[in-house]
């Protein structure tokens, strides 16, 4: 991988968690949660970041024939991260990206997030599967990433 | 009609309706409110026309109020003042119907504000971030089912939204305002030869 990201890459990946929502189509929230007093991910780091997620997908896909869980787990590992995915019952996939955390803590944290994403869908002016513009959803979700991931 | 004794019906008639879920309710009204968004452009043609769903409505919900109240043996005499009308709608109405209790704030002797702390309509609902959706009074059905309701009374009222917890305030306020007393409404044909 680009060599430049070589130092950020073991001591940024214990801290840099990247959470996405993603539809049938396209990505349709995203939010980094760094740990406080780290700065913010290089640029390269952050492309890198998506990058593994995005080619996680097919995982998720392989994954999810396997068990009836919403909860898949880990479905890959590179360099020193890991991808857990939680599928929703429409379809939508919450992917974290994320350096080693404990299975509880991450479950928990999908689960928090799974009910804030109910909620947000019985709002008549969002339609499924468009992106999520919402403010106090953003606010919402990154309270329940700092209770349970950091 | 005395305070406490409009509330006392109100609670009365509320354990004897037919309950529907709440969420369901909201919903529906949901995408009511959506499918009028779909429709016009404007949030004052949405407001108008959520307006005129509320006047067909009012219109039966009064014979309805009547009739239950009646069959629960209790009356409701005529009120001699607005301010009555004001209190029998907050207390007794409101709560018959969706269960929930409402403030009743004078503003003068022809003009009442109610305050709506919880709204079942607007059960998850937030308005999408676009300033145009300012003015969009989500539950203006409200003010529909006042004027419907007071028009079959003969009392002519003018009903508008002025604070709108969607909007960022911390309570929902209609004020209604009276316009005349009309005369009843039966026609020539019907009067006494």
């Amino acid at each position: 991988m680009a060599s430049s990201s070589s130092n950020n890459g073991s001591s940024g990946a214990n801290q840099l968690l990247l959470f996405v929502i993603v539809g049938k189509n396209e990505p349709l929230y995203e939010a980094e949660f760094h740990k406080t007093g780290t700065a913010g991910a290089s640029d390269s780091v952050t492309r890198q970041n998506y990058f593994v997620l995005h080619s996680a997908l097919d995982l998720v896909e392989k994954a999810a024939w396997t068990t009836n869980n919403m909860y898949l787990k880990v479905v890959d590992k590179v360099n020193q991260q890991q991808v857990s995915t939680y599928l929703t019952a429409g379809n939508i996939k919450f992917m974290l990206l994320h350096g080693g955390r404990s299975e509880d803590s991450i479950k928990n944290f999908f689960s928090d997030v799974y009910e804030l994403y109910v909620k947000l869908s019985m709002n008549p002016f969002y339609r499924y599967d468009t992106p999520i513009a919402s403010k106090s959803f953003d606010t919402r979700v990154r309270a329940v990433a700092r209770r349970y991931l950091s | 009609m005395s305070k406490s004794s409009a509330a006392a019906n109100g609670h009365a008639l509320w354990q004897k309706m037919p309950k529907a879920n709440a969420e369901l309710f909201a919903l529906t009204y949901g995408t009511l409110v959506t499918e009028l968004v779909r429709d016009y452009e404007t949030t004052e043609e949405i407001n108008e026309q959520l307006e005129k769903m509320g006047y067909s409505i009012g219109v039966r919900c009064v014979d309805e109020f009547l009739a239950k109240a009646d069959q629960a043996g209790m009356t409701i005499p005529s009120c001699r003042a607005f301010g009555e009308t004001a209190e029998v709608l907050a207390k007794t109405g409101f709560r018959m119907f969706l269960g929930i209790s409402v403030e009743v704030q004078m503003i003068s002797d022809s003009s009442f504000s109610l305050l709506i702390y919880e709204n079942p309509l607007s059960l998850f609902v937030e308005l999408p971030a676009d300033p145009k959706w300012k003015d969009l009074h989500y539950s203006n059905l409200y003010c529909g089912i006042l004027r419907g309701s007071l028009e079959q009374v003969n009392l002519k009222v003018e009903c508008t939204f002025v604070k709108d917890v969607l909007r960022g305030d911390d309570v929902n306020e209609i004020r209604v305002e009276l316009k005349e007393v009309l005369q009843d409404g039966a026609g020539e044909e019907y009067q006494e030869e």
